[in-house]
């Protein structure tokens, strides 16, 4: 055997088809990245030539809607600025901008307009990329929140974890983003600080480095009947006079519905009389809801809950978990897996999700006549010489009408000023004002205590505030999330009054 | 039979200098630019007009003309393109160490300290030695071809030296230290690797392309074939849990199966190696966190973007920023607080920083580069008097080939990243005298004037009891 082997050859030119194909292959990887999605990457906060710009602006001060300030800069003993901040309620949407660990929050979201990378005057903007020798300063924020109204939602909240909402159904300027536990960002911050305190933080099973008013899914219980009594009364399944015979025949031993038992137990005190919404809502009526939805059937809630921003995410000023309200597995209408899926959806529980800022637009979409504004925090970028771009309210989207508003408004109102409705909502009343809401007591499955929840507007009669509260663990609504609410409400009407 | 033998009479050596006209040609380029990279780069960072780290430049120019030298004086016929070839790829990285921190690695001869570019320049000066040494010194491959269950029985001593010896290196068992002298064994092992699996495929390569071991009603294939490739499997399962070196037991068992195909023509049972190489990918995969971890991190880095997904998401920012054609030599690669945004940047993700600074256009072009050096590797084998030299020059390349490959996708979040060096251009003295020793070889093995092959010996009396026995 001598000289070159026949056999072989093939085998070489083979390989070297099959090492071009691989080189190509990862010359796509290289093109992918470096072209493709590489503006992306670049334009991130993340980025360590940001991150490496940023360390010598000095980044602009966030305030609150008075003026208060929430975020500020200091200089360390080199000269270099970093952050320092007042109070740690707001760490759940201010977040943190620190030069070892990134940023989070308001900070992160608006990284390019407080570094100055991003001008908010589309023509300064130019200006500046054009001749970059111009010394970059940091914009200012002015925000919607509320300092007193958030350090109080966070006191209510106490050693307890969750989260409340609060925002103007009118121009979707939110107030109070709260999320407990908190944790302190100067540590965060602060260049001399332990290291020790973000990495305990990052380990922590109670996540408190999670804001859960917009990252926080909950099962959200009876606060999610106002979104089933949207969907029945939009799509015409029920009128606000519709009853059910089948439900007070049903109240002692369950509703069954393929077999499932719905119970309710909750109303002895109105059988044997059959409900229509609003006596069905102030008692928080299982029954009804179960068989209303049934009646408008899954394609229809899930449509009219995507109205409301169910299944997508909302445009707020910080990333948003999706809310579900089915997690679409079942060949049923809607994606449900059959109807006792969808009998207990109606009524919050099956596989709905929700996020505390979901269920407060859901609140605010019935406050405003069917009309859900823009969710937003920062309210307007104030530039270094003092130029004002404001961020304008916006109608995000048309969930429904007024016809379908009104006497959701109304079933509302009685469940938290009703005879019986004070009993499922104790505490959220604001004395002198009318009140309206919505109680939940979501079960979670497990033997822990059920989320506590609360959903709800005042004036009834002219909604200026919508609320959610929600305390994980915190037995039934109208243990702790009622009187959160109840108490933030009344400290806004307070100060509203001055 | 053949020319070699006719042309070359025994005992009288006769030296007569031969111009070797490309090799030149593709030098003076390679001068050229690198000595543009240097002046690119020290314009950047001084904004005068310097040539950055001109010493180092010259010295490393001057080791490769003399191996050109060497050569051309000695007369040898060996390949005139892979030493330009690599030639480039180290003068690339030797730029990119002069451009980076010089206190990345620093070590203390007596008074001398030495910062990266230097000590960089000292190893790839030493490469170049080696690789003019064998280019002009080797004159027959009896050394290789000979000995090689010796050659595998030297590899598994260093593997099981490391595994005793060896000490922990940021999560890997990798560094052998004997004395004064440390080093990456694996580098070493995959050169090794070569050599006996050359030598093993071409003396049972007519068996492996007809033979069947037959056990009651089940076919598989020959003996041969399983027994190699089981223990492979073993090998590299072993290297994975004794040294956590995921990256050099996937490119043994590329070789491996590369090397098989090239030497049987078989694709099914290419298909069968890489089955049992998934298979035990999964075992591996359940059974080790470290492996669990790799994994998640390539899926998705930025779940942890300042823990485990640090570096990988670092690079990929780093790619980002340098879009078609970089932001140029020197300007890239932001240190925050003193620190590089990429710590490893020089060992496993040079090209990162390549990527950065010099672009797409340059990333395209190092992978180029690698395709040339298996193009030559391969055509030398093409070429080669018999099938030992043939599969030892094809498996040399791929080591250089597939081991460039497995860290390029890594960089660049194609598969898992795996701690193994970019051949030439990464910072570390294993790494590229291994390499330098692979380029050697092939020099050698491709220089017409070698002795020719010796005739094949006969089949050990375990194998030709084995063919009896089935008739």
């Amino acid at each position: 055997m001598s000289g070159r082997d026949p056999g072989m050859g093939r085998s070489l030119t083979r390989t070297m088809l099959v090492a071009i194909l691989a080189v190509a292959l990862v010359g796509v990887g290289a093109t992918w990245w470096q072209v493709v999605d590489a503006s992306r990457l670049t334009t991130s906060p993340d980025d360590a030539a940001n991150v490496a710009a940023a360390r010598t602006v000095v980044r602009g001060v966030i305030r609150d809607r008075d003026g208060r300030v929430l975020a500020a800069s200091k200089r360390d003993a080199n000269g270099e600025p970093y952050r320092v901040y007042p109070t740690d309620a707001m760490t759940a949407v201010i977040g943190y901008a620190s030069r070892r660990y990134g940023s989070a929050g308001i900070e992160r979201a608006f990284d390019a307009e407080l570094t100055g990378r991003r001008d908010p005057d589309p023509i300064q903007d130019i200006l500046d990329h054009l001749d970059p020798s111009r010394t970059k300063k940091g914009n200012d924020l002015r925000t919607s929140l509320s300092l007193p109204l958030q350090k109080l939602a966070v006191q209510l909240l106490g050693n307890d974890a969750g989260a409340v909402v609060l925002l103007d159904p009118r121009t979707g300027e939110v107030l109070v983003d709260a999320s407990t536990p908190t944790y302190d960002p100067n540590q965060i911050a602060d260049p001399t600080a332990d290291p020790a305190y973000f990495a305990a933080l990052r380990k922590d099973p109670t996540s408190p480095l999670l804001p859960r008013a917009t990252l926080g899914l909950y099962t959200p219980g009876s606060v999610f009947k106002i979104v089933t009594a949207v969907a029945a009364l939009a799509s015409g399944a029920i009128t606000p006079k519709t009853t059910f015979p089948k439900q007070p025949r049903s109240e002692k031993s369950g509703l069954l519905v393929d077999g499932y038992r719905v119970k309710d137990g909750h109303h002895d005190f109105t059988q044997p009389k059959a409900l229509a919404l609003s006596e069905a809502t102030e008692v928080s009526c299982n029954i009804f809801y179960a068989l209303a939805g049934l009646a408008t059937g899954g394609a229809d809630l899930v449509r009219w809950a995507a109205a409301m921003g169910f299944g997508g995410s909302i445009p707020y000023d910080l990333p948003t978990e999706v809310s579900q309200v089915t997690s679409g597995k079942g060949s049923a209408p809607g994606g449900f897996v059959d109807r006792v899926e969808l009998a207990n959806a109606a009524y919050g529980q099956g596989e709905v999700l929700a996020t505390p800022l979901q269920m407060a637009l859901v609140a605010a979409a019935v406050a405003n006549d069917g009309v859900i504004m823009r969710p937003r925090v920062v309210t307007a970028v104030v530039s270094p010489s003092g130029a004002v771009t404001p961020r304008p309210a916006e109608v995000w989207v048309r969930a429904f009408g007024p016809d379908v508003a009104k006497p959701i408004r109304e079933a509302m109102t009685l469940a938290v000023e009703g005879r019986y409705g004070e009993l499922f909502t104790s505490g959220a009343k604001v004395p002198g004002v009318l009140t309206a809401g919505k109680s939940g007591t979501a079960e979670i499955g497990g033997n822990g205590e059920p989320n506590s929840w609360f959903i709800g507007f005042a004036p009834a009669d002219d909604p200026q505030i919508a609320i959610a509260v929600v305390v994980e663990h915190g037995g039934s609504g109208a243990t702790r999330a009622s009187p959160i609410a109840g108490q933030l409400m009344r400290a806004y009407f307070a100060q509203a009054a001055q | 039979m053949t020319a070699a033998a006719a042309v070359a009479p025994r005992g009288i050596v006769r030296i007569r200098p031969r111009l070797r006209r490309r090799e030149a040609m593709l030098l003076l380029i390679v001068c050229a630019v690198l000595g543009v990279g240097g002046l690119s780069l020290g314009m950047t960072t001084t904004d005068t007009v310097t040539v950055a780290g001109w010493q180092l430049l010259v010295i490393y120019g001057g080791a490769l003309v003399a191996v050109h030298l060497a050569q051309s004086l000695a007369g040898r016929r060996t390949d005139q393109v892979l030493l330009p070839t690599v030639g480039l790829l180290g003068g690339i990285g030797l730029l990119l160490m002069i451009r980076l921190p010089q206190d990345l690695v620093a070590q203390d001869l007596g008074s001398l300290h030495l910062g990266l570019a230097q000590l960089q320049t000292v190893w790839l000066c030493l490469g170049l030695a080696v690789v003019g040494v064998l280019a002009v010194a080797v004159r027959s491959d009896a050394w290789l071809r000979m000995y090689k269950y010796t050659w595998a029985l030297a590899g598994l001593t260093l593997l099981v030296l490391t595994f005793v010896f060896g000490i922990d290196e940021g999560g890997a068992r990798l560094t052998l230290v004997v004395g004064p002298f440390s080093g990456q064994p694996s580098e070493l092992l995959k050169v090794i690797l070569v050599i006996f699996l050359a030598g093993y495929l071409a003396e049972y390569r007519p068996l492996l392309a007809t033979e069947r071991t037959v056990i009651g009603p089940i076919r598989l294939p020959p003996l041969p074939y399983l027994v190699p490739m089981l223990a492979m499997v073993a090998l590299g399962m072993g290297v994975v849990i004794v040294q956590r070196d995921l990256g050099a037991a996937l490119l043994f068992y590329i070789v491996f199966l590369v090397l098989l195909y090239i030497a049987t023509g078989r694709t099914a049972w290419v298909g069968l190696g890489i089955a049992l190489g998934a298979v035990a990918s999964v075992a591996l995969y359940l059974a080790f966190p470290h492996v669990r971890e790799r994994v998640s991190v390539w899926l998705d880095p930025f779940a942890d973007p300042l823990g485990a997904g640090f570096q990988i998401v670092q690079a990929l920012h780093a790619f980002a920023r340098g879009g078609l054609f970089g932001v140029g030599l020197g300007a890239g690669l932001p240190e925050i607080a003193g620190n590089l945004p990429i710590p490893a940047v020089h060992t496993d993700f040079p090209l990162a920083a390549i990527g950065e600074e010099m672009g797409l256009a340059a990333v395209l072009g190092i992978l180029a580069l690698y395709l040339v050096v298996l193009e030559r590797g391969l055509r030398i084998a093409a070429a080669a008097a018999d099938p030992f030299r043939a599969l030892l020059a094809a498996g040399l390349a791929l080591v250089v080939g597939a081991q460039a490959l497995v860290i390029a996708a890594g960089d660049l979040r194609l598969m898992p990243l795996t701690g193994i060096t970019l051949p030439f251009v990464s910072y570390g003295g294993s790494s590229i005298l291994a390499n330098s020793l692979v380029v050697g070889l092939l020099l050698a093995i491709s220089d017409r004037g070698i002795e020719a092959p010796a005739p094949p010996r006969t089949r050990g009396p375990v194998m030709r009891a084995l063919r009896r026995g089935r008739g």
